[in-house]
């Protein structure tokens, strides 16, 4: 039997992965939901702040890349805070790569649900998602890594099918009016909140830093991928404005895919069952990528880290997931006023990692510079 | 119990007991030759009253040249060094019975010269073979026309050929207890990278099977990922693909007694690169190879698209297309996976039938499938007409891909798709896309990365990927190979 390398670190990846992975993140799933909470035109410049924002973060993260405990990895994160700690802090962030990872799944599986099989057993949709998302994790970190890519370039083209929305003989530039705020509410705040959750991603970075090649002009590439993020969601916002209107957004729960709908080509009439199960590529990285660092963690915390990682207790990861997908999915997400909950728990919690973590790490590297000298 | 886990060839002792050296003598010759109805032993006695005798397989040498190059000048030597008299330049002195039993094997004359009490070995190989041919698997219509044969010595001479160079080398294995077969390790020294030099060494050095026939085989031992269904390796019977591949840092192994020559390490889309490719007005070979890609496509994904449209989204058809689709299966008693299941098994019993019938016989096959399966399986109501249609241009399509091995792993693929694309429609064929595309991910030849440089990410080499880039502007060798030297032309200093 071969061995069984999931975290094998032979092989060292460009900046150029870092962008991928980082607008790919971003592209997630809550950039479905974007419009129906933005709705006013002059969210267009909520985008852009965010973006700022988040170029500044991307800044903090890549200082703190460059730091040398960050080139350490997982003995770097043990230096800094204590074996203790790093098994504490490893707790929290399974914690929270579970939530993300959960509502991203069954918000896709939802999709699904409602455009392609509304009358099919979602336990076999979730069971097929996780098969192939095992499968890719089991080929190992690097060749995951890698597959970014493929994912890339099978699903970045998408955005282009967009352009129709903005040249059609209804659309028209005071639709994008107005652009000033005049009245500014709580659920702009929310909005805001959305977008910047919307742009958390690249704090996930810090699971990968083993596979990043240190000093690889990252900081460019970040802010590349930050811009084609921001790009996206404006072309998204902006397409649905001429497309719904503002008074309209709100009534559509996924008004990105509901224009897809209207979409058509010479051979078939509906495009959006095409381009919702290409989204399956990016889905399926994203849960491929959790489930390694996962299960990275649970080494972690159950203080395996100088074993080799096996088979089984890969397999059990997987199932304890699939298990944590399929008591979600039949409790919490069927419910709307629960489902509300646990996306708007989402929303918090990726909002506050991406503003903490990268700050935190930076703060206390330079505080343990500081007590060392 | 009668298989045993984890017992392999290698470990059974009593198959690795080697036999205690022996000195040569006739007795014992004779004892090992012994119910081999070709050998020869003859006598024969010289000028000088000399007795010789002469030991070979008759099947083996070349029985016109024994005569002129041995028996002849022997006889007439007038003098006590015979090997001196003997018309061959490769003469050896041997002393071990297991050397004599080699040679004798792989075409030589055993030579004992009584009063010097020597003997000796005088290669003399029936070079029995078909001379050299057109490939018949790569087949172009301009370029070169010769082919790769089934000996070693004349593939080596149409590379070297091609590559007149002395950092061109070849280092030479014998594989299989059985077959004793010859394998030559080919590659440019101080281009091709050596890490792949060392690791192909070493897995043909740890080859440990009884018989080779083929290079798939010795492939097969090769490869890291067996299970998978796409060739790790190229196989081509073309020199100028061997030579080009050499050029550009890869290396090759040619195997004898089979005209296909291993190229490695490879990538997923070498296998739909055609030697035409570097023929015909880049524009035209970069719209060739991107209809081969498209191709490969609709091979393997438009029969699990009729099948997902017709099952699960006939919302997605436009109105007068439906019309026609609900028209051609109106009658028909099965579902849309289990007609498109009948006539792709029905097809592939085509395919390797006319594979295996005689060339007289193809026309019958013709007509079978064409008229009776093609026409009367729409009248019987077993197929609609929109699925014959779907898979005619399906098989063409697969038949695009230059890589007979490829075409296969299609088929496969295909079948695979259809049973998501029942389940699932278009998203089980999204499913199992990103599946083989993680897969082709994983993979490695030699190595190295097999979505290369798709997947490592090499943008320079997409030059040469989905399109070919004019040759002027190829100007580097392929990064994703790792060449020792990069550059293709000579650098003004």
């Amino acid at each position: 039997m071969t061995t069984f390398s999931l975290f094998d670190k032979s092989s060292k990846f460009d900046g150029i992965y870092a962008f991928f992975i980082v607008n790919r993140f971003q592209m997630l799933y809550l950039f479905f939901l974007m419009p129906t909470y933005l709705l006013h035109p002059f969210m267009i410049w909520g985008i852009v702040a965010m973006a700022v924002f988040s170029q500044l973060n991307i800044w903090l993260l890549c200082k703190w890349l460059e730091s040398n405990y960050a080139k350490k990895g997982y003995q770097g994160f043990v230096e800094l805070f204590g074996v203790r700690m790093v098994r504490l802090l490893t707790f929290i962030g399974l914690i929270l790569i579970l939530i993300k990872i959960t509502v991203i799944t069954l918000g896709y599986l939802e999709v699904i649900h409602d455009f392609i099989f509304p009358s099919m057993n979602s336990i076999w949709i979730i069971l097929f998602i996780l098969l192939t998302s095992s499968y890719v994790a089991s080929l190992g970190m690097k060749n995951t890594i890698r597959f970014v890519v493929i994912v890339f370039l099978c699903v970045f083209w998408i955005i282009f099918l967009y352009y129709p929305f903005f040249i059609p003989p209804i659309a028209a530039l005071h639709d994008l009016y107005p652009l000033i705020p005049t009245n500014w509410t709580t659920d702009s705040w929310k909005g805001l909140l959305l977008i910047w959750s919307s742009y958390s991603g690249p704090e996930y970075l810090i699971c990968l830093i083993p596979w990043i090649k240190p000093q690889q002009k990252m900081r460019k590439y970040l802010t590349y991928a930050n811009a084609l993020s921001t790009s996206e969601y404006l072309l998204l916002f902006i397409a649905s404005l001429f497309f719904f209107g503002s008074n309209y957004l709100s009534k559509s729960k996924y008004p990105i895919i509901h224009m897809i709908r209207y979409l058509q080509s010479p051979m078939f009439e509906r495009l959006d069952i095409i381009l919702i199960s290409l989204h399956m590529f990016l889905l399926v990285f994203a849960i491929s990528i959790f489930l390694l660092c996962i299960y990275g963690a649970t080494r972690i915390i159950l203080k395996k880290t100088s074993t080799q990682p096996s088979r089984m207790g890969f397999a059990v990861t997987c199932i304890m997931l699939f298990l944590c997908f399929v008591i979600v999915n039949n409790w919490i997400w069927s419910i709307e006023a629960e489902q509300n909950i646990l996306l708007n728990i989402q929303i918090w919690l990726s909002g506050i990692t991406y503003f903490i973590v990268p700050t935190f790490l930076l703060l206390l590297t330079k505080l343990k510079r500081r007590v060392k000298a | 119990m009668f298989w045993k886990k984890g017992k392999s060839i290698a470990n059974d002792s009593s198959d690795t007991q080697k036999p205690v050296p022996r000195k040569i003598s006739l007795d014992s010759l004779k004892q090992v030759l012994n119910n081999m109805d070709d050998v020869e032993i003859i006598e024969r006695t010289t000028l000088n009253d000399q007795k010789v005798v002469l030991i070979y397989l008759r099947t083996l040498i070349d029985q016109d040249r024994l005569n002129e190059s041995i028996i002849e000048p022997v006889i007439q030597c007038p003098h006590a060094m015979i090997y001196e008299s003997i018309a061959t330049p490769k003469v050896m002195k041997i002393q071990l019975l297991e050397e004599a039993q080699k040679s004798l094997l792989t075409g030589a004359v055993l030579l004992n010269d009584c009063i010097q009490e020597q003997w000796l070995v005088i290669p003399l190989p029936n070079e029995l073979g078909r001379g050299i041919e057109t490939s018949e698997t790569e087949t172009i219509l301009y370029g070169a026309k010769d082919s790769f044969t089934e000996q070693l010595e004349p593939n080596i001479t149409l590379i070297r050929r091609r590559l007149p160079i002395t950092e061109l080398k070849t280092e030479k294995y014998k594989i299989g207890s059985l077959s004793e077969t010859t394998v030559v390790l080919m590659y440019i020294d101080g281009l091709t990278n050596p890490e792949y030099i060392s690791i192909a060494r070493k897995k043909i050095s740890e080859i440990n099977f009884d018989l080779f026939f083929d290079s798939s085989q010795v492939a097969a031992f090769m490869e890291e990922h067996h299970h998978s269904i796409f060739p790790q390796f190229q196989q081509t019977d073309r020199p100028d693909v061997c030579a080009y591949s050499l050029g550009l840092g890869k290396l090759t192994i040619l195997v004898e007694n089979t005209p296909f020559v291993l190229i490695a390490p490879i990538t997923f889309f070498h296998l739909f690169q055609s030697p035409e490719d570097y023929i015909n007005r880049w524009p035209v070979a970069s719209f060739l190879r991107v209809i081969r890609y498209l191709s490969f496509f609709l091979s393997v994904a438009l029969i699990p698209f009729y099948v997902a449209l017709t099952t699960h989204h006939y919302q997605m058809i436009p109105l007068q297309i439906l019309f026609v689709l609900a028209e051609s299966r109106s009658k028909l008693p099965f579902t849309p996976f289990w007609e498109a299941i009948l006539m792709l098994t029905i097809l592939e019993i085509i395919k390797e039938a006319s594979l295996r019938m005689p060339t007289k016989s193809s026309q019958t096959l013709g007509v079978i499938g064409g008229i009776v399966i093609g026409q009367a399986a729409v009248q019987a109501g077993f197929a609609g007409k929109v699925l014959i249609v779907l898979v005619c241009i399906s098989t063409i399509s697969s038949f695009l891909v230059p890589n007979y091995l490829m075409t296969k792993a299609n088929t496969l693929i295909q079948f695979g798709f259809l049973l998501l694309s029942s389940i699932f429609g278009v998203f089980g064929i999204a499913m199992g896309a990103v599946a083989i595309l993680a897969h082709l991910n994983g993979l490695t030849s030699l190595k190295q990365p097999y979505f290369s440089p798709v997947a490592p990410f090499y943008w320079k080499d997409w030059i040469d990927l989905f399109i070919r880039g004019p040759l002027t502007k190829m100007k580097s060798r392929p990064d994703h190979l790792h060449p020792l030297q990069k550059w293709r032309y000579k650098r003004r200093m």
